[in-house]
């Protein structure tokens, strides 16, 4: 018995490591590891690299006064949010990143907690833009948007509660690009 | 006539570290250290703004004053660092993603990055760092291009940081012209 409760004391310490690990890989469970593609910049014609933590957007949203209504839409969007990051190439010639490079974020967006979003479409057009959700229940707790073109590649990560409609009013400010995404139109029945 | 040798000695003193404060790399810190990681990695030297380039500096933003339209200032009283390289070449032989690393390494610690923008094939490139100053932030911008770089420290308040935050591929650019057409 006394040996018993001194190893369940030993592992004690292991078993709150276990638990703190759990938690924090809950939490950042919506970061995406996006590091491995800076070595694109070498290729591309333009890389951009954005990267606005918590603390710099908390501080941003208050400065958000709300007497302007677009500045109070994205107060309320920013107010919750934990990070942005983007990561945009754009290249000479088709060709210039590889499957591999897409996949080693695609990858990450295939493991539990991320689901994609289906028929969301470019207005751009030729673009291929994927739009994926971290959930845990019913709470968001991050977004993704990858967006292949044979002469561009972009990932843009979302890190706490955000959706579509939230993602399109930051669209083409904070380092987030104009993606031009919207959802299909359902057919009226005739 | 000890006091008044005193009072001399004292003077050359804070003259010394006067001039050695208002020399842009004096500091050991986030500034000192880009200067250095540039000057390492393309084997170039940086050149502190001579004095009368700031006051024709001071000039231009007269000027800019006497055309109309308020020149509305980023960068806190006193708090702007510039170095400038000139002149000099600035070839990353393809590795300019090793140069940002390299960078993030020396940095990293005390600074966040915020903003990179590398176009390897003009040769040009913008880092933008930001840390904490109290109630305010500190912001480094590193400006590379073919045949000239320039490194600025300034410290913003929240309320300009977020205004600039709008549009950080932007930001770069702006803080250096601030930083480069004020005396401050």
């Amino acid at each position: 018995m006394k040996t018993l409760f001194q190893t369940s004391w030993k592992l004690a310490p292991v078993l709150l490591l276990m638990l703190v690990g759990t938690v924090t890989a809950r939490a950042q469970g919506a970061k995406l590891q996006l590091d491995q593609l800076d070595a694109l910049a070498n290729k591309a014609n333009e890389a951009v690299d954005v990267r606005l933590d918590e603390r710099l957007l908390q501080t941003t949203a208050k400065y958000f006064t709300g007497k302007d209504p677009d500045d109070a839409g994205v107060r309320e969007v920013l107010k919750g949010l934990k990070g942005i990051y983007v990561k945009s190439f754009s290249f000479e010639k088709d060709g210039e990143y590889s499957q591999a490079e897409v996949d080693s974020v695609t990858s990450q967006l295939r493991q539990a907690g991320w689901s994609k979003i289906v028929g969301i479409v470019s207005k751009k057009g030729g673009e291929n833009v994927e739009v994926y959700l971290n959930t845990a229940g019913d709470q968001i707790n991050g977004l993704a948007v990858v967006s292949i073109d044979p002469k561009e590649f972009t990932v843009v990560n979302i890190v706490g509660p955000i959706d579509l409609e939230k993602l399109s009013k930051l669209e083409g400010q904070f380092g987030v690009p104009d993606l031009g995404m919207e959802k299909p139109k359902a057919k009226k029945p005739e | 006539m000890t006091k008044t040798r005193f009072t001399i000695a004292g003077l050359v003193f804070a003259m010394l570290f006067g001039a050695l404060g208002a020399s842009g790399i004096a500091r050991g810190d986030g500034f000192n250290d880009a200067v250095k990681t540039i000057e390492q990695f393309y084997h170039v030297k940086h050149q502190n703004i001579p004095f009368l380039a700031r006051a024709g500096m001071k000039a231009v933003r007269t000027a800019a004053r006497i055309k109309g339209g308020e020149y509305k200032k980023l960068a806190e009283a006193g708090s702007v660092r510039v170095v400038f390289f000139e002149d000099q070449n600035f070839d990353s032989r393809g590795q300019m993603a090793s140069f940002k690393a390299t960078l993030h390494g020396i940095l990293s610690a005390e600074w966040s990055p915020l903003v990179q923008t590398l176009a390897p094939r003009d040769e040009e490139q913008n880092h933008i760092y930001v840390r904490a100053a109290g109630e305010k932030f500190s912001v480094l911008v590193v400006t590379i291009q073919r045949r000239e770089a320039t490194v600025v420290q300034a410290t913003l308040a929240p309320q300009v940081l977020a205004d600039l935050m709008k549009d950080p591929n932007e930001m770069g650019k702006a803080l250096r012209e601030d930083a480069t057409i004020n005396d401050n």
